[in-house]
């Protein structure tokens, strides 16, 4: 390290001589050499404790009724770099950009996915403060393509969890003994007020049209969240979560509301088999009064909202790193299952029609990072959205 | 009436006793209190019978105190105006005039957005031919210097603010502009919807009913153009977004100056030098509508129930609306010259039909849709 500035200086010093005597600077440059490879020598030899990870999509989907919604996408594209300032800190960071481009008059979007300092308290508890992956379902922790079935994420965990959701703030992690990890915090949470009740995105997702990923986020009102999830037994894992928090954060004119999310799920893997199911429910309170305004449009808010998935995947050839396994998933999504009564009663909102999807499909490893995948996905509500996928993913 | 009389003559009357202004009087500036004196003068017309006040009256949401199309002006009071006096109340929001990036006119002052500030449009009338009729601003200015504020005016704008016709002029425009601010009587937000948003009072099931209809695109769709809810930052709404609509409202045979077939008010069209649009005007906000003794640019219809019918049955009935020619056709926007009829809005909701299909709203939801607008009126006593 001290070599650097010394270097530095004989350079700098060296310079204006150099320009005028090309002896000179072919010393001051053979001087420069010397010095760098003494540097080299003298720096101890120590892991690198910085480490770049990445992960991307590219999709193509073909629909079966309407070939203009034909497309093909760079969906997501993920560099991250985690740091370790020592053994028992460390900075994880990822960056994302959708859609390949972003620009004013793109769709893409540039976005931190994570930017959290992580802490070690002990060998079993560790702190988190900053942006990270809200602990919920099996997925919004862990969603890089090679992780899931599918070239899309599940339904479930797209529009009642709404991935990926991350939120700022800070949580502790415990691993409790007997395979019990505890995962709890204090962190921002929705913003229900900016609810756009003209435009069709709270029916998509209810939360995903509140959240904030921490750009600007209120903070008025915090949310807490908890998770508990047990792999006691090899192969199988069991798990619950939930997130509360007001969101009407003082704002004028915006009624008290508060959102819970709470949702339980399971995976087995047992051989060459893998099976999971989640169930996830959504609830908001004080929509009636923060509706009554908005009779007539479109989206008002929901009460509640739920799904639930079953899905089994099976290994059906492997060689090597390569590796081919089918899978099949039923899910039923419903973004607006009640909504509170409003008065009159005749402008209470009908709750929607679940949707229920059949999703079928393999997905091939080339090796572990790199994997290329098709489904066949058929909703029973909206077969507008019949369509094919293929996909291309990769993880490091 | 007596009330109204008493009104105006109140202001002008204290200041006759000093001459000069508190600092503050019932919140308003010095500046305010000046604007409030010359926004109620009638001397600074040519008629001496017309203030600012006469054609937009506090008691009727400063609107048009009448059903004339357009209000009466000139020397004699006998030239009737070409456009509907519009409420100058919650204006205080709008812009300039722009194009936004979708190319959308938006802001401006006036029915054609012309203007850019309140203090623009203030200064507007007093030499309008047809309104106020003062033969220059000198004249104007020469009353201001006479009139029984001059002093505060003076005090306001310095001594020599007299001697600067311009200046002076400006200066006046300024203090109305101050007023139109500063006074709450021009955003009063009290009507019951605002009690409503408040969560202090519930609509009724009539009002409610409405303002579903209001709100919802596959029916009355108002609010596309006429925002019903809070901003994203809490503020109240105002019932207009500053745009601008080809509507095609029926020619007016009650306005003077349609006795000429040659003349078609062109709007914003005609404005900016733009043929696409032709036949556009801006979006006035609803509050108080139900108020209002004439609507739309041209005073054509004397009823809010007949101009929420007029918005539903325009497409579907269009012969209760416009006249035939001689071979017995309708003519629809009978209001604009035949080769600019195509500016017309025709895509939108309530005006996507034809004729033989439902109107968007039957009586009884026409009904309710006005029982709603009648919520948006200032002055709500719970």
């Amino acid at each position: 390290m001290r070599t650097a500035p010394l270097s530095l200086a004989l350079l700098l010093a060296a310079a204006p001589l150099a320009a005028q005597t090309p002896d000179l600077a072919e010393k001051v440059e053979r001087l420069s050499r010397e010095v760098e490879r003494l540097k080299a020598e003298a720096a101890p030899a120590q892991p690198s404790s910085t480490s770049i990870l990445g992960y991307g999509e590219i999709v193509f989907s073909r629909y079966r009724r309407d070939g203009a919604k034909d497309t093909a996408d760079l969906r997501r594209f993920v560099l991250g770099v985690t740091h370790a300032f020592d053994a028992d800190t460390e900075l994880v960071t990822e960056v994302e950009v959708e859609h390949a481009v972003s620009s004013a008059d793109d769709k893409g979007e540039v976005e931190i996915e994570q930017a959290y300092i992580l802490h070690r308290l002990s060998p079993a508890w560790s702190i988190r403060a900053g942006l990270f992956l809200v602990p919920s379902g099996l997925l919004n922790e862990r969603h890089e393509p090679t992780v899931y079935y599918g070239v899309e994420r599940n339904l479930v965990e797209t529009a009642i969890i709404p991935s990926t959701w991350r939120e700022g703030g800070v949580q502790v992690a415990g691993d409790l003994g007997s395979g019990f990890l505890l995962q709890a915090g204090v962190s921002t949470g929705f913003d229900l007020g900016k609810w756009d009740a003209s435009s069709t995105e709270g029916a998509e997702s209810p939360l995903g049209a509140v959240h904030q990923e921490l750009s600007g986020a209120k903070a008025h009102d915090l949310a807490v969240f908890g998770a508990l999830n047990w792999r006691g037994v090899p192969g199988l894992h069991l798990g619950a979560s939930i997130f509360h928090g007001k969101g009407s954060h003082a704002a004028s004119g915006v009624p008290p509301l508060s959102a819970t999310l709470w949702e339980a799920h399971g995976r087995w893997t047992p051989g060459a088999w893998d099976l999971s199911a989640l169930y996830a429910r959504g609830e908001i309170s004080g929509t009636a009064a923060f509706n009554q305004p908005l009779v007539g449009f479109p989206t008002l808010m929901p009460r509640t909202f739920d799904g639930w998935y079953v899905q089994a995947a099976r290994q059906v050839w492997a060689s090597g790193p390569r590796a081919l396994a089918a899978f099949a998933r039923f899910e039923t999504v419903n973004t607006a299952a009640a909504f509170a009564t409003l008065s009159p009663a005749s402008l209470t909102p009908a709750p929607a029609r679940a949707e229920r999807v059949w999703t079928a499909g393999a997905s091939f490893n080339l090796n572990p990072h790199v994997v290329v995948k098709a489904d066949l996905r058929r909703f029973r509500e909206d077969r507008n959205q019949d369509r094919f996928n293929l996909g291309l993913g990769w993880a490091f | 009436m007596r009330l109204r009389t008493l009104a105006l003559c109140l202001p002008v009357a204290l200041l006759a006793c000093g001459g000069a202004l508190a600092p503050t009087r019932g919140g308003l500036s010095a500046e305010a209190q000046l604007g409030e004196a010359i926004f109620k003068d009638t001397r600074l017309s040519a008629s001496g019978q017309q203030a600012c006040a006469t054609c937009h009256v506090a008691a009727d949401a400063h609107g048009a105190p009448n059903a004339f199309p357009a209000q009466f002006g000139g020397a004699a009071l006998d030239l009737q105006g070409t456009r509907q006096s519009p409420s100058i109340r919650y204006l205080a929001t709008n812009t300039p005039f722009f194009f936004d990036k979708e190319g959308t006119p938006t802001g401006g002052f006036f029915w054609d957005g012309r203007v850019d500030t309140l203090a623009e449009q203030a200064g507007g009338p007093f030499l309008n031919p047809l309104e106020m009729a003062m033969p220059g601003k000198a004249a104007v200015v020469e009353r201001l210097a006479q009139g029984a504020y001059a002093d505060a005016f003076r005090q306001t704008y310095g001594a020599a603010i007299f001697a600067d016709t311009e200046a002076a002029y400006r200066a006046m425009t300024l203090a109305l502009q101050r007023y139109q601010l500063e006074d709450p009587a021009f955003r009063p937000y009290d009507s019951k919807y605002d009690a409503f948003l408040d969560g202090k009072v519930r609509l009724s099931d009539a009002e409610a009913r409405g303002l579903a209809l209001f709100n919802d695109p596959r029916k009355g769709n108002c609010a596309a153009c006429h925002p019903s809810t809070r901003g994203a930052d809490g503020s109240r709404p105002l019932f207009t977004d500053f745009t601008y609509d080809a509507l095609g409202v029926p020619r007016n045979p009650a306005l003077q100056a349609n006795a000429d077939p040659a003349h078609f008010d062109l709007g914003l069209g005609a404005r900016l030098g733009r043929e696409d649009l032709y036949g556009a005007f801006k979006v006035p906000s609803l509050r108080n509508v139900a108020r209002r003794k004439a609507l739309f640019h041209n005073g054509r219809f004397t009823s809010l129930k007949e101009a929420v019918t007029f918005y539903v049955q325009r497409d579907t009935n269009p012969e209760k609306w416009y006249p035939r020619d001689a071979d017995g056709n309708v003519v629809k926007f009978d209001d604009l010259p035949p080769a600019f009829r195509r500016n017309v809005n025709v895509t939108e909701a309530p005006y996507d039909r034809t004729p033989g299909q439902a109107p968007a709203l039957d009586e009884a939801e026409i009904d309710d849709l006005v029982a709603f607008l009648q919520t948006l009126n200032d002055g709500f006593q719970p």
